[in-house]
């Protein structure tokens, strides 16, 4: 599955920040056009596949060994969605309460709401994010240890 | 809101207690146990400081009137000080009793930590437990306490005996809190409340409670260990010693009869079920007492007597009493573990477990002899104790029913009279047979504080006093004073503690002639007593289960699959034949505007086709990568933007996916010949039916017409207001943000499931 | 319009009964996926309007698509894909497994097709 040529290399590598641009573009509009946290993670997690195909688990791992941590990812975003729902029990809201409240201004930068919902999306986002990463690179690292090329 | 967070304060200590001692512990074992001292000698402080009648609400669900409510009344703030005081206690005892404890098993250090973690977080649950006002907290703390009890007594993770333990323990206690959970829905159900006060007021007689009621009482007898759910607390004893003294002395059994105390005013509506509950008592307080006379292991002594003494609490309950069963609660509390630490400290310094190899220990250890002695005569019931006036208000009580109820409590008192100078009197008196050995003062301090407690209680038993007071108040919802002094007179009390003791020591003194009784009774026990009974239950049932599913198993995955399909095929046809859905089906129109959609759906259809008559893997993984791109073509011009992004998105992973994994299965490689599989014909026939009754529903649902006023609707008017262009992610994060949060849960767990299987090999 | 969705969901559903019904473990799978694609297909198509996508500023006097079958379906997309990862790591398991136990019994492993052994000995 290595598609070891310099130019597919090269251009993976050029690639992979525009791709997490994207998702997060993707991410920030998602309240305002098409798209959402999932398609955003799936997006970067893309970015970070194509990394694999290009250079190859073993020599990829090598020069990111913090790619083995990438279930932290999914597991930050689980807690953070989790926050998210659960922080508005602690002053006396129900559940899943967003702020800015229906009726009030909403702050912007630019195009982004700051927004609890899209705090939300946001650790939607790290999660499926990090699911992807971890179970190709965890496939990925088969192939490293197995020995089997194709 | 810092009032209301002084009650939750020792909680918040123990639980942050636990955490640090887990984490600092993993990295230096050593600072394990003085952590934890200081976490429980905080909590104990902080439960001092608690706000009496202060409480807390939070509502997490006001449409469904679901709050998690947490007051500091009298009978939480007993039981947190018991927790707290008692846990103080067992620490620093654990702090000397576990090296040594890890030394004699070849143990490293690092291993006791767990057991000081553990200890923290079981305090931790018996504060939720008892500050909590809603049935749901309730629950959520009571099967904690389960839970860290189960992990406690198989400590000794490698002993079979200790695995067995706290199997049996986690049975029987686990079981019975499924009839409290039960209970719970039925009251929640019946009063539209999970709110503790609101239930218990708007209660009234009647079979409903009576059989709630019921179902409690059984949940809290299992946890306090009464008959018939006795028997898994002397096997518990395989526990180190600073888990017996704490649990299975004052906390966790504790919990069975605090369930019982909470909802008091629930089972006084039904004097039926108090009367069986008395009788339960009484029986926990023969067979407890009687099988204690014939234990030879002292610790095992220990647990038969605290199954009898919470007997007398139980009884007292059912008499109405509270306030004396507070007060008993109490004592108990603090002189049982004085001397379960105490046998603990004998074991450490002789290596001795059985009574009849142990003696005149008084002079070697001295301090453990007052102390334990102090112990000892507050568990006999003798004056200037605080035992005195437990068995005096539980005396008082029996007096006031009448009948026979006086003359079973004497006859319970005897017994306990007579095994507790088995135990003292065997260890401490007589001629030194053991060789003694230099104990830490942890071991011994302890054990001489709460002796102290326990001998100052019966000379001022005002402080004491008016806490049980306190904690009647709360259980009885009426003001049940307490008042405990010397009386020299002829009262009832009086004269039932006299004859008890006259009795004890006749019975002391003419032990040889009635000794073989407790023994005989004790083996028949063995032989045809509960615990046999769950034994050969379980092996019954696996057997009964092994057989019916040799009987029904299809042993065929793929004839299991053509089953559920045939079968399901069948239903729908005897529905058409029933109720015939021609009428109701429509065709609906194609305008031209819709012809791309159905180009890509046609596009879709032919490339599962194709998926089907695949003759190597690359081409099946292309086929159906060409479904989902369908698909998400397919959902774009249905007007599904979103969805369409995410399908062509998850479809390209998909791909990759499929392939990667293919990847890895090298003696196959993608374009094998298709093997020949065995009944192709059947499964043509059962794909042909399948898509039979799937065609039938589908049509027949989609036929429905469409309502007029839709959720769909409201969901579209609402975005605005909160603040979302696109519905679709405000449906995904706000309006149904909970659904959301269970899904990406959902994902997570799958994430963990697939890194397990994908994850390097450690062993075969 | 109708017919033409519930015909093609039903044909998705019945390949995808058809593979699920093979032995070989692969296309197990993919008759799992060909099923949710299915199912997911029905969600959309039993949506209560088909018309302009559900975004501000709706085009007025239009009929809009449902939106909350596309949440739904939406989850359910992500979900099926971490459902067949589980799967096909359970597949990669049980064919790694089934090796080492070949190799063990001193079997020939070459050529051999990855499908389910012939009788489910189940474990006790």
């Amino acid at each position: 599955m290595s598609m070891s040529t310099i130019l597919t290399k090269v251009i993976s590598r050029l690639i992979f920040l525009p791709t997490f641009v994207t998702a997060v573009a993707i991410l920030v509009k998602g309240y305002f056009g098409a798209g959402d946290g999932f398609s955003a993670g799936v997006i970067a997690g893309t970015g970070v596949v194509i990394q694999f195909l290009a250079f190859g688990p073993r020599e990829l791992f090598a020069r990111y060994p913090s790619l083995r941590r990438a279930p932290l990812l999914a597991w930050s975003g689980l807690l953070l969605g989790l926050a998210t729902a659960f922080a508005p029990v602690l002053w006396g809201d129900p559940i899943m309460t967003h702020y800015p409240r229906p009726g009030e201004e909403v702050p912007h930068l630019g195009l982004l709401a700051f927004h609890t919902a899209v705090l939300f999306d946001a650790a939607v986002f790290l999660l499926v994010f990090g699911m992807i990463v971890s179970v190709l690179g965890a496939i990925g690292n088969r192939y490293g240890s197995e020995g089997v090329d194709s | 809101m810092p009032e209301e967070f002084r009650v939750l304060a020792p909680l918040i200590v123990a639980a942050l207690g636990t955490f640090a001692v887990a984490t600092l512990g993993a990295v230096r074992p050593r600072l394990a146990p003085p952590l934890a001292v200081a976490t429980a000698a905080l909590a104990l402080a902080t439960t001092l400081l608690m706000p009496a009648g202060g409480r807390v609400d939070l509502a997490w669900a006001p449409t469904w009137d679901l709050r998690l409510t947490f007051a500091a009344d009298g009978l939480a703030k007993l039981y947190a000080l018991l927790a707290t005081g008692v846990g103080l206690a067992v620490l620093t005892y654990a702090a000397g009793y576990m090296p040594r404890h890890a030394a004699h098993e070849g143990h490293p250090l690092s291993r006791t930590v767990r057991l000081y973690s553990l200890i923290l977080l079981f305090m931790t649950a018996m504060l939720g437990l008892v500050l909590a006002q809603d049935l749901i907290v309730l629950i959520i703390f009571w099967d904690l306490t389960a839970i860290t009890s189960y992990y406690l007594i198989g400590y000794e993770q490698e002993q079979e005996a200790s695995r067995r333990a706290a199997m049996t323990a986690l049975l029987v206690t686990g079981i019975s809190a499924i009839l409290l959970i039960l209970a719970g829905v039925l009251l929640y159900t019946r009063f539209g409340t999970a709110q503790l006060p609101d239930i218990l007021a708007q209660a009234q007689a009647g079979p409903f409670v009576t059989a709630t009621g019921a179902l409690i009482a059984i949940a809290a007898l299992a946890k306090s260990a009464q008959v018939p759910m006795h028997f898994w607390l002397p096997q518990a004893m395989v526990a180190p010693t600073p888990v017996s003294s704490y649990l299975h002395s004052a906390a966790m059994v504790a919990a069975g009869v605090f369930l019982l105390g909470r909802v008091h005013p629930l089972l006084d509506l039904s004097p039926g079920l108090q009367n069986v509950l008395m009788a339960l008592g009484f029986a926990s307080m023969a067979i407890g007492g009687v099988l204690a006379l014939a234990q030879m292991e002292i610790k095992r002594l220990l647990a038969y007597s605290t199954i009898a003494q919470y007997g007398y609490v139980v009884v007292m309950l059912s008499l109405g009493a509270v306030e004396g069963a507070a007060f008993y609660i109490l004592a108990h509390a603090l002189i049982k573990s004085a001397l379960f630490m105490s046998a603990g400290a004998v074991t450490e310094a002789t290596g001795e477990t059985d009574l009849t190899r142990l003696g005149g220990l008084a002079r070697s250890l001295p301090l453990l002899a007052v102390g334990s002695g102090l112990a000892a005569a507050g568990l006999a019931a003798l004056p200037l104790t605080m035992g005195f006036f437990k068995d005096e208000v539980f005396f008082a009580a029996a007096a006031e029913r009448g009948g026979v109820v006086p003359v079973l409590a004497v006859a319970g008192a005897v017994l306990s009279f007579a095994y507790t100078w088995r135990f003292w009197g065997n260890i401490f008196l007589g001629p030194l047979r053991n060789r003694v050995e230099r104990i830490p003062w942890t071991l011994t301090l302890p054990v001489l504080a709460l002796g102290v407690l326990v001998g100052l209680g019966g000379i001022v038993p005002g402080p004491a006093a008016s806490l049980a007071a306190d904690a009647g108040e709360a259980m009885a919802g009426r003001a049940t004073p307490l008042q405990l002094a010397y009386h020299f007179d002829l009262r009832a009390p009086n004269l039932m503690a006299v004859i008890t003791w006259v009795l004890g020591v006749v019975a002391i003194l003419t032990a040889p002639r009635w000794a073989t009784i407790p023994r005989a009774v004790a083996r028949t026990g063995d032989r045809y007593g509960p615990d046999r009974g769950l034994f050969t239950a379980i092996i019954r049932l696996t057997t009964f289960s092994r057989r019916t599913r040799a009987f029904l198993e299809v042993r065929n995955l793929q004839w299991r699959i053509a089953t559920v399909l045939v079968a399901t095929a069948v239903l729908v046809g005897v529905t058409i034949v029933f109720a015939p859905p021609w009428p109701t089906f429509r065709v609906g129109r194609l305008p031209t505007s819709d012809w791309p959609l159905f180009l890509f759906l046609v596009l879709a259809a032919l490339s599962a086709l194709v998926a089907t008559r695949s003759a190597g893997r690359l081409t099946l993984v292309l086929s159906l990568s060409a479904v989902g791109y369908s698909l998400a073509a397919v959902f774009t011009f249905i007007g599904a933007p979103d969805v369409a992004l995410v399908a062509l998105l998850i479809e390209t992973m998909m791909t990759l996916l499929l392939l990667a994994v293919l990847g890895l299965l090298p003696i196959e490689l993608a374009r094998a010949p298709a093997e020949r599989e065995p009944h192709p014909g059947r499964r043509r026939a059962v794909g042909f039916i399948t898509t039979g009754f799937v065609f039938v529903i589908c049509w027949g649902v989609l036929s429905w017409p469409a309502p007029d006023a839709t959720m769909a609707r409201a969901h579209l008017e609402l975005s605005p207001a909160a603040h979302a262009a696109d519905v679709v992610t405000a449906i995904l994060a706000d309006f149904r943000g909970l659904d959301t949060l269970g899904e990406i849960t959902v994902i997570a767990v799958a994430l963990l499931g697939a890194l397990t299987f994908f994850a390097s090999r450690r062993s075969a | 319009m109708i017919l033409g969705l519930a015909l093609v969901i039903s044909i998705l559903f019945g390949c995808g009964a058809f593979l699920l019904l093979k032995r070989d473990l692969i296309r197990m799978a993919g008759g799992v996926i060909l099923i949710s694609n299915a199912a997911n297909l029905f969600i959309v198509a039993a949506g209560l309007s088909r018309g302009r996508e559900p975004i501000y500023p709706l085009p007025p006097g239009e009929r809009i698509s449902d939106p909350v079958v596309q949440a739904l379906v939406l989850t359910a997309i992500v979900i099926g894909f971490g459902t067949v990862a589980v799967l096909l790591g359970l597949i990669y398991r049980t064919y790694t497994a089934r090796i080492a136990r070949a190799v063990d019994q001193g079997e020939e492993t070459e050529g051999t097709p990855v499908s389910m052994p012939p009788e489910d000995r189940v474990a006790d």
